[in-house]
């Protein structure tokens, strides 16, 4: 199953006057359960071609589809409404609300769904302790590691089961064995939770364990390379 | 919600000192709002209880016309029924008669116009405080019978006309044959009341000794009323007027005697509320510049929110809470320290001697006892709401209106 398709996508900045091309035509199709990495040298289109991904920017020409959905042309309420039900993100600076303890992190998005408080409660815990943070959960971001806060980032992500799960540069301010660890955490997520996972990086880590590698350069597609594809352990969602 | 609401809490604490200036201004605005408002009813409540206690009662009932012109041709005989009609009103506290009449009071050095009102001594003590400001020092006392051949005058007047307790003055006026009468009194007391207007206008003498020299017989000019309830003067008045039953008498309450009075009162009132709405308007700005502050520091956070699917309403919701959560916690800071601070002053009351005579004039009395009603905390409390929310609709519309893919590149 198609979980995005980006047909003849387009992206042009306008700076100071000149027309800038950031994406030139960009095909594209990721299916249920990759996990694939953008990769490619600075400027060479992945984070815009993840936010058109994510509706977080509109193209300027083609169509973006997501989870069967074309998106291309959504209001912003109808963007964001998107992003709540099919997508988790993952940034690179971790990004967790500075106010809201590691497990109100987790809950904010159950929050927004309009789940039940104790049912929202009782799946971000587990989530937490499935992420290894189990007995951190009341702290603040600003009381854990850069490692414990992007374990968090990652347990917000997908505990509202999204359909694909963003990550732009998620190791980029992590030390190698916490990159690592990371990533060993993000890959067992996908092949347990069948979660599909888009990576935006330069990092040899991350391309080198990415399944699919889509390597971009001047905006447009250069190489795209299936290395193996994993088959997931259980199709069936753990609960 | 109550995570949107705790976040909106939690945020407010996120500067603190910046946080507990606002508040502490808005807790200012309302504790000066709660004192003065307290200063201005009392000021308020002691005019009208004096201006009552001194000239007016809370009711009177007068023959029609006399209230407009005191001729002597105006007064009227009370009768059984009216009598009869106060006492069925367990509201009434006390009711006395009363003559009124201009004329002129003379000592041997000069004279003066005034009002000349005829009392019955011991119904008086029970409608107005006549009595208690009626000096018991050096010979000086009050009137012993209606009959007496003796008068009260202010402290006022009997400085300007040279006269102390047991001299000689003469009162004149007409009787009822439109003849001019005078006839010689002794001073037995004088008095001073709050009420400067009333100190320079009135001269009392026993009610008895005036219908004597006027040839009135029984006629009066009003009957007094004192009532245990203010709150109920219009009821009260509604039912005298229909036990009473006589078209040529008119019952009056103080509201319709003075209204004067009520006029000030409004106006003041009003003044004060301008002056709040100045005050708050300031405050509005503090609060949207704060609240401004915070959101270009949460740029970046605001649009993570949004990026992970945070609805602009939920961002504006936050916004509006957090105004409104200052607001609050000014308010019960501001609301406790006034409160305190009225309830404090009521006990000795704010000695002001220093404005004493702008405020004989106004008809306080020197010592202001600041009084505070549940209405006030009320209007405070939805002034403040009011104010925060105003005050939070531009930040919040600012915030909800950030475009999440810009904030993300925002540090």
């Amino acid at each position: 199953m198609n979980i995005i398709e980006l047909q003849s996508i387009t992206k042009t900045y306008d700076t100071n006057g000149l027309t800038v091309p950031a994406v030139r035509g960009v095909d594209l199709v990721v299916e249920k359960g990759e996990f694939s990495a953008l990769a490619g040298p600075s400027g060479s289109g992945k984070t815009t071609l993840l936010n058109l991904i994510g509706g977080l920017d509109n193209p300027s020409g083609g169509t973006v589809s997501v989870g069967g959905e074309n998106i291309t042309g959504y209001s912003p309420r109808q963007l964001s409404d998107l992003r709540l039900r099919k997508i988790g993100f993952i940034f690179q600076a971790y990004n967790l609300i500075p106010v809201l303890s590691a497990i109100e992190n987790v809950e904010y998005i159950l929050l927004l769904q309009g789940m039940e408080k104790t049912e929202r409660r009782r799946r971000s815990a587990a989530m937490l302790a499935e992420v290894g943070l189990e007995g951190l959960t009341d702290r603040r971001p600003h009381q854990l590691s850069g490692g414990q806060q992007q374990r968090v980032a990652v347990a917000r992500a997908i505990v509202s089961e999204p359909d694909i799960v963003l990550a732009d540069e998620p190791t980029a301010n992590l030390d190698q064995k916490t990159g690592a660890a990371l990533l060993d955490l993000m890959h067992e997520l996908n092949r347990t939770k069948g979660i599909t996972f888009l990576f935006s990086t330069h990092d040899g880590m991350v391309m080198e364990r990415a399944e699919r590698l889509i390597s971009l350069r001047d905006g447009v597609v250069e190489h795209d390379r299936v290395k193996r594809r994993a088959k997931p352990r259980s199709a069936k969602r753990k609960r | 919600m109550q995570t949107i609401f705790a976040m909106g809490w939690r945020n407010i604490w996120r500067h603190r000192r910046r946080s507990l200036v606002v508040i502490s201004s808005i807790a200012l605005g309302i504790f000066a709002m709660i004192l003065s408002m307290g200063i201005m009813n009392g000021m308020n409540n002691q005019a009208i209880e004096n201006t009552i206690r001194t000239a007016l009662g809370h009711i009177a009932i007068h023959r029609k016309g006399f209230h407009e012109d005191m001729k002597i041709a105006h007064n009227f005989k009370s009768t059984d029924r009216i009598m009869r009609s106060i006492a069925a009103d367990r509201r009434i506290a006390a009711a006395a008669p009363r003559v009124k009449l201009p004329g002129m009071v003379r000592s041997s050095e000069t004279s003066q116009g005034v009002l000349i009102v005829g009392i019955d001594p011991e119904k008086e003590m029970k409608i107005s405080n006549l009595y208690q400001y009626t000096s018991k020092e050096n010979g000086s006392r009050f009137l012993a019978s209606p009959d007496e051949n003796a008068a009260l005058i202010s402290q006022q007047t009997a400085d300007r006309l040279k006269l102390v307790v047991g001299d000689k003055l003469v009162l004149m006026l007409q009787d009822r044959n439109n003849e001019i009468v005078g006839v010689g009194m002794t001073v037995a007391g004088t008095f001073q009341t709050p009420v400067e207007s009333f100190d320079k206008l009135v001269v009392f003498t026993g009610i008895g000794k005036l219908q004597e020299i006027t040839g009135l017989g029984e006629n009066i000019s009003e009957i007094s009323i004192a009532i245990t309830d203010p709150a109920a003067i219009t009821d009260i008045k509604r039912r005298l007027i229909g036990a009473i039953g006589d078209d040529s008498l008119e019952v009056l309450t103080w509201m319709d005697m003075a209204p004067y009075l009520v006029s000030a009162v409004k106006f003041f009132d009003t003044i004060m509320y301008i002056t709040f709405v100045i005050i708050f308007l300031v405050v509005v700005f503090s609060v949207a510049n704060t609240l401004v502050m915070a959101i270009m520091e949460r740029f970046h956070e605001i649009g993570v929110m949004k990026s992970i699917g945070t609805r602009p309403s939920w961002i504006a919701t936050m916004i509006v809470f957090e105004a409104v959560n200052l607001g609050l916690v000014g308010l019960v800071a501001g609301v406790a320290a006034g409160t305190l601070s009225v309830a404090a002053l009521s006990i000795g009351g704010i000695n002001l001697g220093l404005f004493m005579e702008s405020l004989r004039a106004w008809g306080t009395g020197s010592v202001i006892f600041p009084v505070i009603k549940g209405m006030d905390i009320v209007v405070a409390a939805l002034i403040v709401l009011a104010t925060t929310v105003l005050a939070a609709v531009y930040p919040a519309v600012k915030a909800a209106r950030i475009k999440p893919l810009e904030a993300l590149h925002f540090v």
